[in-house]
């Protein structure tokens, strides 16, 4: 089963559910679901194969290729898995709303531009599927109208920006070796000037950061993830802004190389380095924003901007243990931020529309899987140990302090601590504490909602436990771009890595649990009481009205508050401002008066005459 | 295999035993300050086979397994430090043993470190469930605390895992037996810790998520009953963790199982005397304190350690 296949597959897909959605309102909702899981059963069949095949000759002169290897298998089945169950998800979620037809086609075709822009065997392609991407997400971020139209333009002018970039990059390239194909790039490229080099890098980068929001061209995303409908908020907090890292990965290791990219320097600082202390800021300022938010999605938002930190300064260090680290914290926050958007999209379903964090409460009582599951994948997202964001992060500390660079793991390790009172905050204030009167007789979330949130959190558990087996699939990518790979066992790390043994640590926690459980189980059992049965130091306690959630880390709130406000995003809006203000004034030269463009006519022929006259250019 | 297995009952069993013994030392060191005669060392243990067998309420699943994973954390944490023991061998120590540290091999200080979360996380969603403000309260405050106490942790961490080039907590001890104790060659860490480990333990003048006359007792506020029991020995457990690791970052740990308890006993004591006779202050102001010295502090030691290498 090839590429080629798989692409035709996932275009065609999201066609015939637009045309099957306008006869069969039942079809609009089965056929793209069955769409998706085909897609993942036939990425999955690619394990292992690599090849390249070229798919278009000679357009524009340039051959357009499909490539299939390691890395594009990772990132595509990723893309597959969260693709697939956001449609599952998306199944209630807009059943009955207007354009569901539309939706679904935006949906599947983002998907299946993303498979295209892993499967991309060439910068042209490549940067056609991109494209396809940006527009596809700009459409479904608008869906919900409103605040969603400022937010789906303001990710589209930053798109247009990160494509123009590369486009640079790309014809600068093409302009110096000829072709555009990656494999015979990666050849040539040996041959560029370091000035050549440092500009392509730099060009994808801006490209790249803006799609995968690294700080300062982060901006975008907290608006567009909170607005966009809850099921896409899964798929680009978990796969779109991934797109951006595949892009370094490739542009970094697979097309200059590992070689060349360190020889990338400048008089006393490296690409790398500065790489690695924008992923440093990354992290820091947009966890301790996060703390602050009100808006579960928005929340979410900020802390997968800080989550990509982790992953830009494991690809920065160019080392195995770095690249083996960002990579499987990429498929991890892919899984865990999935979850937590779908959690909080299920309990806006039920709830209508409403992710106020300082309204809701309690909602354990009533949805206990979505909690359960929201609360595995808030302790993926922490990287507790016995989940799979643990044996991630601590790949990526292990790397900087191995590189001798405690600062940078302090940073790593703050926005952890930040991590916990963010996930916290948000389990807290929807699930726990007092359930209000008017969500007494809430619904359970349906089952396609229960089951992608039941799939993400068995995930991230088993990737826990057995991290061997994810790290297999990784450890032939870094094989791949000339790295040694770390060498794993299933379930942690030999000593040369560093001592970790997850199994072994799993059998203890389950012994001491089984211990604890024995000893409750001889004790009287509690009695249940009811929520408003509470101390209240002999005050009455109002039922429903005793939630503590406003303002919920005060103290904090008041230290941190007037320094954390984003202050990229009040430039950059300003800088728009401006330039809008300055095309205003341009627009004023049509008047709509054929005397004054008869005025312009003449005054450019006198200009023009004056030109020759002095000159004698012609 | 049998030594193993031995491992794997004792060091738990020595680190509620010690945990335990050490919370009514420290009422019995308290009750002495304010001179009073106090309750009896062994009143924690009465307290907690009272609480056993009395009955408690319960707010819902997560009230009861926050408990239970809280109490689980902590008991595989104490498997990863290692309780006096040495490699060396013994002309010099004749009552030296090998290392009782029964998880070593299975992970270093950066797996402790995150064991650690899992004592304030289970507690935190429990409390939670309990839907008393005052209990939310609490929690708020623990994790503000545990964030302000944390940076300068962090950094103490980073410049012992740099200092010593690893991040074995084992190897951390065996290379102190040869040549000195951390206390000695990273001294302004060792201060630093010192400085934060009242706001680790959440005694005075940190004690603010529990606060009993302000908030209830914060977290506890729901809990009576055998749930409150389990909690007690999550608390001896913590005290333990923490004044253990301590011992094992900067005061070479222990050639034997008795100087190690020997030297845990002396570094509590030591804190408990002088936290206790300072008032409780703010969240805020704890907050302010532990970013402002123990962070310079520690901030200043990484840089040495980074700089001299």
């Amino acid at each position: 089963m090839s590429a080629q296949v798989i692409l035709i597959a996932a275009f065609a897909g999201a066609v015939l559910s637009y045309l099957l959605g306008l006869f069969s309102a039942r079809g609009r909702g089965l056929f793209p679901i069955a769409v998706s899981a085909l897609l993942l059963c036939l990425v999955a069949g690619l394990y292992g194969q690599s090849g390249e095949q070229v798919y278009y000759r000679d357009f524009l002169g340039l051959d357009l290729v499909l490539r299939t290897d390691a890395l594009a298998w990772l990132f595509a089945v990723t893309v597959a898995l969260v693709g697939c169950l956001s449609v599952v998800f998306s199944f209630h979620y807009v059943r009955g709303k207007e354009k569901a037809n539309f939706y679904y086609f935006a949906l599947l075709l983002v998907n299946a531009a993303m498979l295209g822009i892993v499967f991309s065997g060439d910068l042209l392609s490549f940067f056609i599927f991109w494209e396809v991407m940006s527009w596809g997400a700009y459409l479904l971020i608008s869906y919900n109208k409103g605040r969603a139209l400022y937010a789906g333009l303001k990710f589209i002018v930053m798109s247009i920006v990160g494509s123009c970039a590369m486009l640079v990059g790309l014809l600068s390239l093409y302009a110096a070796h000829d072709t555009l194909v990656i494999s015979r790039l990666a050849e040539g490229i040996g041959s560029s000037s370091p000035g050549l080099l440092l500009g392509v890098l730099i060009a994808f980068g801006i490209g790249f950061g803006i799609k995968s929001a690294m700080v300062p061209l982060h901006t975008w995303l907290p608006d567009a993830h909170s607005e966009a409908p809850s099921p896409f908020s899964a798929v680009l907090s978990g796969v779109l802004i991934k797109m951006g890292v595949y892009g370094f990965v490739l542009v970094m290791y697979a097309l200059v190389g590992l070689k060349l990219l360190l020889g990338v320097r400048g008089a006393w600082v490296s690409f790398n380095s500065v790489l690695c202390w924008l992923g440093a800021v990354t992290i820091l300022v947009p966890t301790f924003i996060a703390v602050l938010q009100t808006d579960a999605k928005r929340l979410l938002a900020w802390s997968s901007v800080g989550q990509i930190g982790y992953i830009i300064l494991g690809i920065g260090f160019a080392t195995s243990l770095g690249l083996t680290g960002a990579l499987f914290h990429t498929i991890n926050h892919a899984v865990f931020k999935a979850l937590l958007f779908l959690a909080v999209g299920a309990v806006e379903y039920r709830t209508g529309g409403v992710r106020d964090l300082n309204e809701l409460g309690g909602l354990i009582q009533r949805m206990p899987v979505t909690f359960a599951c929201a609360l595995v994948g808030g302790l993926g997202l922490i990287g507790v140990p016995l989940s799979s964001g643990f044996v991630s992060k601590w790949l990526i500390y292990k790397t900087l302090i191995a590189e001798g660079r405690p600062f940078l793991a302090l940073a790593a390790l703050v926005g952890t601590w930040g991590a916990i009172l963010y996930v916290y905050k948000l389990l807290h204030n929807m699930f726990l504490g007092q359930l209000p009167q008017k969500y007494a007789e809430l619904d359970a979330a349906p089952f396609s909602m229960r089951l992608p949130l039941t799939v993400c959190a068995l995930f991230i558990i088993l990737f826990g436990i057995l991290p061997g087996i994810p790290l297999k699939a990784i450890g032939s990518i870094v094989e791949s771009v000339g790295l040694a790979p770390v060498s794993a066992t299933l379930a942690g790390f030999g000593p040369e890595v560093g001592p970790l043994n997850m199994l072994n640590i799993c059998a203890a926690a389950v012994v001491a649990v089984v211990v604890i459980a024995l000893l409750l189980r001889a004790a009287a059992a509690p009695r249940r009481v009811a929520q408003d049965d509470s101390y209240a130091a002999g005050a009455y306690v109002p039922a429903g009205k005793y939630h503590h959630t406003v303002r919920f880390y005060d103290p904090l709130e008041r230290m941190t508050a007037r320094h954390l406000r984003d202050r990229v995003d009040e430039f950059y809006t300003w800088g728009a401002g401006r330039a809008q203000g300055v095309f205003d004034g341009l627009r004023r030269i049509y008047t709509g008066d054929v005397r004054n463009y008869v005025m312009y006519i003449v005054g450019l022929l006198a200009f023009l005459v004056f030109v020759q006259m002095v000159w004698r250019v012609w | 295999m049998v030594s193993d297995i031995i491992q794997f009952v004792l060091s738990p069993l020595i680190a509620l035993v010690t945990g335990v013994f050490l919370l009514g030392l420290s009422r019995k060191i308290i009750a002495r300050i304010h001179r009073r005669y106090g309750p009896p060392i062994y009143q924690p243990v009465i307290d907690v086979l009272r609480l056993m067998t009395q009955r408690s309420v319960s707010h819902g699943a997560v009230f009861e397994l926050g408990v239970v994973f809280a109490l689980a954390g902590s008991f595989v944490t104490v498997l990863f430090i290692p309780l006096g023991g040495t490699e060396l061998a013994g002309e010099a120590h004749p009552f030296a043993h090998g290392v009782l540290c029964p998880l070593s091999s299975a992970g270093g200080l950066l797996v402790v470190m995150y064991l650690m979360l899992y004592g304030p996380l289970g507690i935190a969603l429990a409390a939670g469930e309990s839907a008393n403000p005052n209990a939310s309260i609490g929690v708020s405050r623990k994790l503000l605390l545990a964030l302000a106490y944390e940076v300068p942790f962090l950094l103490v961490i980073l410049a012992v895992m740099s200092h010593y080039e690893t991040i074995s907590i084992t190897e951390i001890v065996a290379r102190q037996q040869e040549s000195g104790w951390g206390v000695l060659s990273v001294p302004l860490s060792a201060a630093a810790a010192f400085l934060i480990l009242p706001a680790m333990l959440g005694i005075r003048p940190f004690d603010v998520a529990s606060a009993p006359q302000e908030i209830a007792s914060g977290p506890l506020a729901e809990y009576g009953g055998t749930y409150l029991g389990l909690l007690a020995v999550q608390k001896a457990l913590h005290l333990f963790v923490v004044i253990a690791l301590f011992t094992d970052l900067f005061l070479g740990g222990g050639v034997n199982l008795a100087t190690f308890l020997l030297k845990v006993m002396a570094v509590f004591v030591v804190a408990e005397l002088i936290s206790a006779v300072l008032p409780r202050v703010r969240i805020e102001t704890a907050v302010k304190f532990c970013w402002k010295w123990p962070a310079a502090l520690a901030c200043l030691q990484m840089v040495v350690t980074t700089l001299s290498k």
